[in-house]
């Protein structure tokens, strides 16, 4: 399968824009029905009856890799892969049998601000993968074997990871970019913090942090209120809250970085080199979501994009460009992030950075904007056609508290952008001379190309960590 | 061949599972027009959009040595202009009325996927239509194009190891068949192919007697298929392309390749020769591949990731082709695993598949895992318009697609075990391996 477009290397940040990206009338998200339960967790219902499939999105604030203890960093990651791998009557092997046997999906993972269960399953089985899902959020066993085998699964993976510059520059561009804020944590952990973790350590965050009372849920699918309220009922309704819930603190503010800062990986057998560029962004409550929208639209957010005409369309030099935003609720990270053969890679940053200063100080024409809204709003219902998609952004909604009228007041006002407050968020967002570069390549080819645009930093790629 | 996930293949397998009233034979309209361009329609107003696919009866296997690639390179030009539209308007048209599309290649076809809203489809037909007849080849633009994919399999094979030993793996498996090379093409004929070569191409496989249209969402059809006739009607059809007549021969004795190169991490992949999407072996194979490859309870998982810890990942499988292709176990070994020793764990594996078959339960989860699959992917507009596609140009109807489950019906836990051994004697294995060289470790 042979993408065409850059969509196939969209950034991770983008998934948030994607998924909160503009329709037009009539296609918003259904409001849904809020069930509370005893035990303090709140699930978000919508009926669906078309098809006979159920999903579930779970989120537990405080569980995510931002919340570890700082020495242990991946612990949150790995207490997540941990909790489907065992409980007081369920072996690791029973789970995953029974799981795949429904040709059901259960996955938990740790995110940075929440750890997040994600499930799916055929109607007929969706009692069953709830009471799987209960039982391992609220009595994980972590065997010790398990945790070993995870453990020692997860540091193979990030030296495998440094075989794929584009999975690497990111790894590298994450740290890199945060640097010892918590947002800067790897939820895969790195070698040596990993080698510090034991089993009571992830026994102990679970035993913490995986409480309902915080928690949000969605479902979305074939499944009738009082059905699903019994069934809630007895399942994740005993899991059991916290005495004393742990405080949750905020985030420190996100790192702002004054100049640039510019880090070179040598991966000797690289035959492109790839790199990511980033600023700041904004917060999740920012009111220049709608407008930034419209703005990474036309600057490289699409296929027509800015970036993507000068690097792809009229010059050939990539296959993929991207800018996209991620947004936590202290702030956000914006990036745009690319690849080409080794000898190119001076004209392709060349090239972006005029591109970022054409958008920071000519905006984007009356024409441009009008393009853009109508590229958000057209394409935003296929974003929540599927039960997954609906009850992510249901349960996102939920975290961060932005009421269900959300997208009906983000399209009204993607509908109003003006090209004067687009161009704004361009000047506010992008970057000019303060950024972070990371690029990942042949160090003896790129290296002279790389001089022009400052001192870089010197890594290999074989050393250890990211 | 990797990279095409089993999922969206083996969804179109299932369509005929227990129907929901959501997605019936009876509410796909079709109509071939003179020209011989065949049309399904589907209403699905859940969503004010429209999908609409265009699926062309070419991919690689239509290619000869020299010009590989090139369906793949032409799927590229099609955005890139026409005589009406310059380069660069196709897109730039969709996208300020709202829509968005992409395409993709494959061994047996090129599909081109639009999403858009209801309002822009006459203009989509219109550009639709136009760049099924008319496009243009601009030498410049034609330029810039090849180092976007030359760009684009330094991405997918020079600088992905994965990527690397499956085209390995695929060439040596398949030796005379044009499945023989990838669908991106060797780097010599990207770099090498001539605007007289795509232009050929284009006249000999892009006709609406080699295409078919499938459209669903919110339209009215019988007004959806006036436009088309509007639209299409004139274009004119062309002879039918050359046959693909090579056939792969039996091959007589086990086969190795060896990749050495600088790399944190081995890969390893192993290949059988698989029937085709219609053969008979087809379904059992499929059953056969989830208990096998699919999730942490699989076969192949439990020795590999969690037994032995040789292991970080285990995948693979087959792909719904139009001719006999692979069946491929694709592993991602830990560093320093000894590959040996995975090889022999998967042999005894597929020893004990062929030996004793599938148990039952294994069978119900195959079956559980392919009618989940199915409807999740019914859940959108694009699903069910690959769906219809794949079901036309694989099985030659998309009535295939609503009554295929039978095929698993008549399948016996003997049956699959007769079809593991026939496909998975030890005289017919590729293995391919990627062997880290250099300082890195």
């Amino acid at each position: 399968m042979k993408h065409r477009s850059a969509a196939a290397v969209v950034a991770v940040g983008l998934a948030i824009l994607l998924a909160a990206t503009g329709p037009s009338a009539g296609a918003t998200l259904p409001v849904p029905q809020k069930i509370v339960l005893e035990n303090g967790l709140t699930v978000f219902y919508v009926p669906d009856p078309e098809l006979p499939l159920i999903s579930l999105r779970l989120l537990i604030p405080g569980a995510g890799s931002a919340h570890e203890p700082g020495e242990f960093e991946g612990l949150a990651g790995l207490t997540a892969e941990l909790t489907l791998k065992g409980t007081a009557s369920l072996s690791a092997e029973a789970i995953a049998e029974e799981l795949d046997f429904m040709g059901a999906g259960l996955r938990v993972f740790a995110a940075a601000e929440y750890a997040q269960v994600s499930a799916f399953s055929l109607a007929e089985h969706f009692p069953r993968l709830l009471e799987i899902a209960a039982a391992s959020l609220s009595g994980a066993a972590f065997p010790d074997e398990e945790f070993a085998r995870e453990r020692s699964r997860a540091m193979d993976a990030l030296a495998a990871a440094k075989d794929n510059p584009m999975q690497a520059v990111r790894l590298y561009f994450q740290k890199a970019y945060f640097g010892s804020h918590p947002l800067g944590r790897l939820a895969s952990g790195t070698k040596s913090s990993l080698d510090r973790m034991t089993v009571r350590d992830a026994r102990r965050f679970h035993g913490e942090r995986y409480r309902p009372e915080r928690a949000v849920a969605a479902v979305v699918g074939d499944i009738g209120r009082a059905e699903l309220e019994a069934l809630l009922g007895r399942t994740l309704g005993v899991w059991k809250k916290s005495e004393a819930p742990a405080a949750l603190s905020d985030l420190p503010p996100l790192p702002e970085p004054r100049g640039k800062k510019l880090l070179l990986v040598d991966k000797p057998d690289a035959t492109q080199a790839y790199f990511v560029l980033g600023a700041p962004g904004f917060g999740v409550a920012d009111e220049v979501f709608p407008q930034a929208s419209v703005m990474n639209t036309l600057f490289g957010g699409r296929f027509t994009s800015r970036l993507n005409t000068e690097l792809r369309i009229k010059r050939g030099l990539t296959y993929g460009v991207r800018s996209s935003f991620e947004s936590w609720r202290a702030g956000g990270v914006g990036t745009v992030s690319s690849y080409t053969r080794n000898e190119k890679i001076g004209e392709m940053l060349d090239i972006t950075l005029e591109q970022l200063a054409a958008a920071r100080t000519e905006g984007f024409s009356a024409e441009e904007v009008e393009s853009g809204r109508n590229y958000i709003l057209g394409q935003f219902p296929l974003s929540l056609e599927s039960n997954a998609n609906k009850a992510a952004a249901v349960a996102r909604l939920a975290f961060y508290g932005q009421g269900f009228d959300f997208y009906d007041r983000y399209l009204d006002a993607v509908r109003a952008a003006s090209p004067e407050a687009v161009g704004a968020s361009a000047s506010r967002l992008l970057p000019g001379g303060d950024f972070v570069l990371v690029v990942v390549g042949k160090a003896e080819e790129v290296r002279p190309l790389l001089r022009k645009f400052g001192e870089f930093e010197e890594k290999k790629i074989s050393d250890p960590d990211f | 061949m990797l990279g095409k996930g089993t999922r969206t293949v083996l969804a179109v397998l299932l369509a005929a599972a227990a129907l929901q009233a959501a997605f019936r034979k009876e509410d796909v309209r079709v109509h071939t027009l003179d020209n011989g361009l065949k049309v399904l329609l589907l209403e699905d107003r859940d969503i004010p959009n429209v999908a609409l696919y265009t699926f062309f009866r070419v991919g690689s296997r239509n290619e000869r040595p020299g010009t590989t690639g090139l369906s793949h390179f032409l799927e590229h030009m099609m955005f890139n202009g026409t005589a009406r539209f310059g380069p660069g308007e196709f897109d730039r048209v969709m996208e300020f009325r709202g829509g968005a599309n992409n395409a993709w290649t494959s061994e047996d076809m090129t599909v081109y996927t639009d999403w858009f809203p209801a309002s822009a489809l006459e203009a989509m037909l219109d550009l639709e239509a136009d760049r099924m007849q008319g496009l243009a080849f601009d030498p410049e633009v034609f330029e810039s194009e090849r180092g976007v994919v030359a760009s684009e399999r330094r991405m997918a094979v020079e600088n992905n190891n994965e990527g690397l030993l499956a085209e390995s793996v695929q060439a040596t498996a398949v030796m005379a068949h044009p499945y023989h090379w990838s669908v991106i093409g060797w780097m010599s004929d990207i770099l090498s192919w001539s605007l007289d070569d795509i232009s050929l191409y284009y006249r000999t496989f892009y006709a609406p007697n080699n295409a078919v249209l499938v459209l669903v969402g919110d339209f009215d059809a019988a007004s959806a298929m006036d436009l088309i006739k509007k639209h299409y009607g004139s274009i004119p059809s062309s002879p039918p392309p050359p046959p693909v007549t090579t056939v792969e021969p039996e091959q007589l004795g086990p086969r190795l390749t060896v990749i050495r190169k600088e790399a944190q991490a081995p890969s390893f992949l192993m290949a059988y020769h698989a029937p085709a999407c219609s053969g008979e072996d087809y379904p059992a194979l499929a059953a056969l591949e989830k208990a096998l490859l699919d999730g942490e309870s699989s076969r192949l998982y439990r020795r590999l990731v969690r037994e032995e810890k040789l292991a970080l990942a285990v995948g693979g499988g087959m792909q719904e082709t139009i001719d006999p292709f692979l069946f491929t176990i694709a592993v991602k070994p830990r560093p320093g695993a000894d590959l040996d020793r995975l090889e022999a764990v998967i042999e005894e594996e597929l020893a004990r598949l062929s030996a004793v078959g599938l148990t039952e339960r294994e069978f119900k989860k195959a079956l559980n895992i392919i009618r989940s699959d199915f409807y999740a992917g019914l859940q959108t507009i694009a699903g069910q318009a690959t769906l219809l596609g794949l079901a036309e140009l694989l099985y030659g109807s998309y009535e295939h697609a609503f009554t295929i489950m039978n095929r698993y019906d008549a399948l016996s836990l003997d049956k699959i075990g007769e079809a593991a051994a026939r496909t998975f004697a030890p005289e017919k294995k590729t293995v391919g391996k990627l062997i880290p060289q250099g300082g890195t470790r």
